[in-house]
């Protein structure tokens, strides 16, 4: 079986000998390890180690992408052989971009923790220091999972360019309960050991649960709430941002960030900023998929729309250089960061005069991705703030509002920060605590519901 | 192509699991091969083909569960497998505090085909393209006269055959060959600022001939027909307490998120409680009055066709049709080996796993709201003075217990006596589960499905279900919202 590096140089010998005019192969290996845990007992301990090889060819202005996980030399030969005969079949590509005809060499970025190369000695320990810390908070039990692994990337194209890199993350998702409507969340997101803290996470999520006895729904119709948002839930809405950022979301009309470049989008104390790779990055990339340099793109500084997410096809397309966020056919975000602000969580309560603390959601979903209305459902930490103090635990809201509104009511954020990526956040993000004005909380009509058994 | 030597490394690996003390052991090779093919606004971007397979040995070992997988299939890197995971499940068994069995279940040994007429395996990406091609050209012809654009229109069309060969150590050998397609695409439509849009997933079990038998293109241009006069006519919803007519479409999704979901016996139990969450319903709520005796909502793997066929499921067990709620009442959760065992109840093969890298866990297949006694969708509508149809849905969630669910209408109409009137700008049925389950009056006969991915597990895993049901009628229910 040949590595990584000898199978993509392998790949382009195939694609040249067969006549295509470029070729690029990306191999990604991942190392992962998972422990998921419910009732505050383990149900799975997992290993996966995969390979997966992306190859692209064009020939005459024609081109296609091919995904294989099988990097023995006779599968890969053969393969390559279907694409470029299917390639072939097909008419020009009107949005063919050839590859810069010199492409340049990316040194091994030496950074990830070689730790979570093979961690699953250190999974039982974080998890029951994680469980302890919740049921020592008040939790009754808790339920969560527990991932760490390693991804390298290697990449040889025709014209050159070659490459490899490697990130590591460490993450930790802990849900703690003291009754059937009593919960609370904790994270711990690091790309490495030494910032990952799960007893923290544990702590956190116990705390809440414990706090979130007795919760009770709002009293009333629909109406508008200050609303602070923790970096878990704020991330999750502002990775959306980031994922609106990219031109081919723009194009695709599935951005409500459409025809607003150099246009404000958002309060003058956002600052929204892709990152390629940077201490912390949880997804650390040096090249993208096109064997392009990531960078750090500025997308929304003082509540500005600075610029998109480019690949090489969509900056011809508008009129610009790449930003290194290829995506073959759709450019992303690789890591984002919202700047700090100057304020902290005491400070932020203490603001409000009658709002929400939220402190995680899930099901974010839009009515239109276009105008960036959308509703997602707050759960866990959930409380009711009046004149500066936090209240009375709160259950069975949703917030129903859209993006633009809601970045453009930003009032105050928090000079602490956190990286999240979990369940709800797949594009890794360093955020603060956000207090937004003016946010519609709806709740669903109907009965109180049976009382299970 | 799932290899002959694929079957042996497979058959190795439970054999060798059990040698090396583990009680259960279940080895699944699982890939395929596939077409895709992306069309925006008009413009094809590059076809994309997948070639993809990999194996997974699941063990219980000192009742502990151990899950390996990878896509280096050689006989180098798969023969270390079964001991890594067995060691994996025993050094974790200090922190199980609750043991796991996974019971008596009755094994199948069985071959599981899809028919196709016109083979989906190396399907030419250059006819998926026309496809999508001639439902563009239909789409972007309606703009003449509508005083609408509809500038922007994502498609994809994707052709694949999902093979599978699944061995446990209590006797389960099942091979399947499942070929699918599937439709997905967001069109927006534009008035001036104004924008509406429709996202769309049409998905079948068998060859490529769904295109024709779903008539691909007529339903998609009437999609983009509808999403058109919504712009151009939709007026203010009304709000308050009023009759609701939900489509198949409506109750499909209804079915799905707040019954369905609820009565998977993994999260009753607590296991998917950190994300996917938990249940209002616990392990002793069978019997449990949720709806009116009008409630009618099942679970069916074995419907032909169906985006959710999984007549055996991953854990080599043969699926069955479930009855979730009858008359009202909770009467069956969805199960798999593990939780039938805890439970002490029949196992109906539920179990499923997206692909070779993930866990199985219980799924939904096919999930619909049973049909009722009205001939027609008007004979039921004649039964509302003042109501809305809700035809179909944009946003929609719902809580992590399912208990408090929200769909906001895109295709709705207002109803006046018996009849339905005008459109009206989404309006929201923001709803609990018993709430809107004790609401129904009366369904139509007429059943009708839609595709979806359903979501659920860590990591992520998406696979493809049907939702459906007849029109469903709820008495006195609330509308918000309306713009």
């Amino acid at each position: 079986m040949m590595g990584p590096e000898e199978s993509n140089e392998f790949g382009v010998g195939v694609a040249k000998k067969l006549g295509a005019d470029e070729a690029i192969l990306l191999t990604a290996i991942s190392n992962e390890r998972m422990s998921r845990f419910a009732n505050s007992s383990v149900t799975v301990t997992k290993s996966v180690t995969e390979s997966g090889q992306m190859v692209y060819l064009a020939k005459g202005g024609r081109r296609i992408i091919g995904s294989s996980s099988n990097p023995e030399k006779a599968s890969l030969e053969r393969f390559i052989g279907l694409l470029y005969k299917s390639m072939m079949s097909l008419p020009k590509d009107p949005g063919y971009v050839p590859l810069p005809p010199r492409g340049r060499e990316f040194r091994p970025k030496a950074s990830h923790d070689k730790r979570l190369e093979s961690a699953e000695g250190l999974l039982a320990g974080y998890v029951e220091e994680a469980i302890g810390s919740a049921e020592s908070a008040g939790a009754r039990r808790t339920a969560g999972s527990l991932e760490a692994g390693v991804t390298s990337h290697h990449i040889a194209a025709s014209n050159g360019a070659v490459g490899r890199d490697a990130s590591s993350k460490i993450l930790l998702n802990i849900r703690a309960f003291t009754d059937k409507d009593a919960s609370g969340h904790g994270l711990s997101c690091s790309a490495d050991v030494r910032g990952f803290h799960p007893g923290r996470a544990g702590a956190t999520a116990g705390s809440h649960s414990k706090r979130m006895r007795d919760a009770r729904g709002l009293s009333g119709e629909a109406r508008k709430y200050e609303v602070l948002m923790s970096p878990t839930v704020a991330s999750n809405l502002l990775q959306l941002v980031g994922e609106f950022s990219s031109a081919f979301s723009v194009e695709a009309g599935t951005s409500y960030l459409a025809d607003k470049l150099g246009k404000k989008v958002a309060s003058e104390s956002l600052d929204l900023t892709d990152l390629g790779k940077g201490d912390g990055c949880l997804a650390a990339r040096t090249f993208d998929d096109e064997g392009q340099p990531t960078q750090t793109t500025k997308l929304i500084e003082g509540g500005v729309l600075k610029s998109y997410l480019h690949n090489l096809s969509t900056a011809k397309r508008f009129k610009t250089k790449t930003t290194g966020n290829a995506g073959l056919i759709e450019p992303g975000p690789w890591n984002l960061e919202v700047a700090r602000g100057d304020s902290d969580y005491d400070e932020m309560v203490r603001e409000m005069k009658h709002g929400l603390v939220l402190t995680s959601n899930w099901y974010t979903r839009f009515k239109n991705y276009r105008t960036g209305e959308f509703s997602t459902v707050p759960r866990d930490g959930t409380y009711l703030v009046e004149s500066g103090e936090v209240r009375a635990p709160i259950k069975g809201i949703r917030i129903s509002d859209s993006l633009e509104r809601m970045f453009s009511s930003i009032r105050l954020l928090s000079k602490d920060r956190e990286w999240v990526q979990w369940w709800e956040v797949d594009n890794p993000t360093l955020c603060p605590w956000v207090l937004v004005d003016g946010v519609t909380v709806t709740k669903a009509y109907g009965e109180s519901p049976p009382r299970a058994g | 192509m799932l290899l002959e030597e694929y079957r042996d490394l497979a058959d190795y690996c439970v054999k060798e699991a059990r040698r090396l003390g583990a009680e259960y052991a279940e080895a699944r090779v699982h890939g395929g091969t596939g077409t895709g093919f992306l069309l925006k606004n008009g413009e094809p971007q590059p076809s994309m083909i997948e070639d993809s397979f990999g194996i997974a040995v699941r063990v219980i070992a000192g009742g502990a569960m151990g899950f390996s997988a990878t896509n280096l299939l050689s006989k180098e890197k798969v023969r270390d497998i079964p001991a890594k995971t067995v060691r994996m499940a025993k050094s974790s068994a200090r922190v199980v505090k609750e043991p796991i069995a996974m019971g008596d279940s009755k094994s199948s040994a069985r071959k599981v085909r899809v028919e196709e007429k016109e083979p989906v395996e190396g399907a030419d990406p250059n006819w998926l393209k026309s496809v999508l091609l001639e439902i563009d050209k239909r789409v972007v012809a309606l703009q003449a006269g509508a005083g609408v654009k509809i500038p922007n229109r994502i498609m994809v069309a994707s052709a694949g055959v999902e093979e599978k060969y699944i061995v446990t150590s209590d006797g389960a050998r099942v091979e399947s060959r499942v070929p699918r397609f599937n439709f997905f695409g967001i069109f927006t439509a534009m008035k001036g600022g104004d924008a509406a849009q429709r996202t769309l997933q049409q998905g079948e079990t068998g060859g490529l001939e769904i295109v024709r038998r779903i008539r691909l293109l007529e339903l998609v241009e009437a999609e983009a027909r509808t999403l058109t006069e919504v712009l151009m006519e939709a007026e203010k919803a009304p709000t308050g307490i009023m009759d609701v007519v939900l489509s198949p479409e409506l109750s499909g999704i209804a079915a799905h998120e707040s019954v369905g979901h609820p009565q998977e016996a993994d999260r009753i139990l607590g296991r998917e409680g950190a994300q996917a969450g938990e249940s209002y319903l616990s392990k002793d709520s069978l019997g449990m009055k949720v709806g009116s005796e009008e409630a009618n909502v099942s679970d069916d793997p074995t419907l032909a066709h169906s985006n959710g066929y999984a007549p055996v499921d991953d854990e080599g067990v043969v699926a069955k049709k479930r009855h979730l709620i009858v008359n009202g009442k909770v009467t069956e959760f969805l199960q798999n080996r593990a939780t039938s065992s805890l439970l002490g109840v029949r196992n109906n093969g539920s179990s499923r796993s997206a692909a070779f890298d993930r866990e199985p866990i219980i799924r939904m297949s096919n999930t619909f709201v049973e049909p009722g006694d009205y001939a027609t969708t008007e004979e039921l509508l004649k039964e509302v003075k003042d109501g809305i149809y809700l035809k179909s849905f944009t946003e929609w969630n719902i809580d992590d217990k399912r208990l408090n669910q929200r769909y906001t209408g895109l295709e709705a109409y207002l109803i006046k006596n018996g009849e339905t009137t005008k459109l009206v700008r989404a309006p929201v049925l923001e709803i609990t589960t018993p709430a809107l389950w004790g609401s129904v009056k009366g369904r139509s006969k007429r059943l009708e499905f839609e595709a979806a991915n359903c979501g659920k597990g860590d990591p992520m895993q998406g696979i493809p279900v049907w939702t459906g049901g007849p029109d469903t009628l709820l008495a006195g229910v609330r509308i918000a919202g309306g713009s």
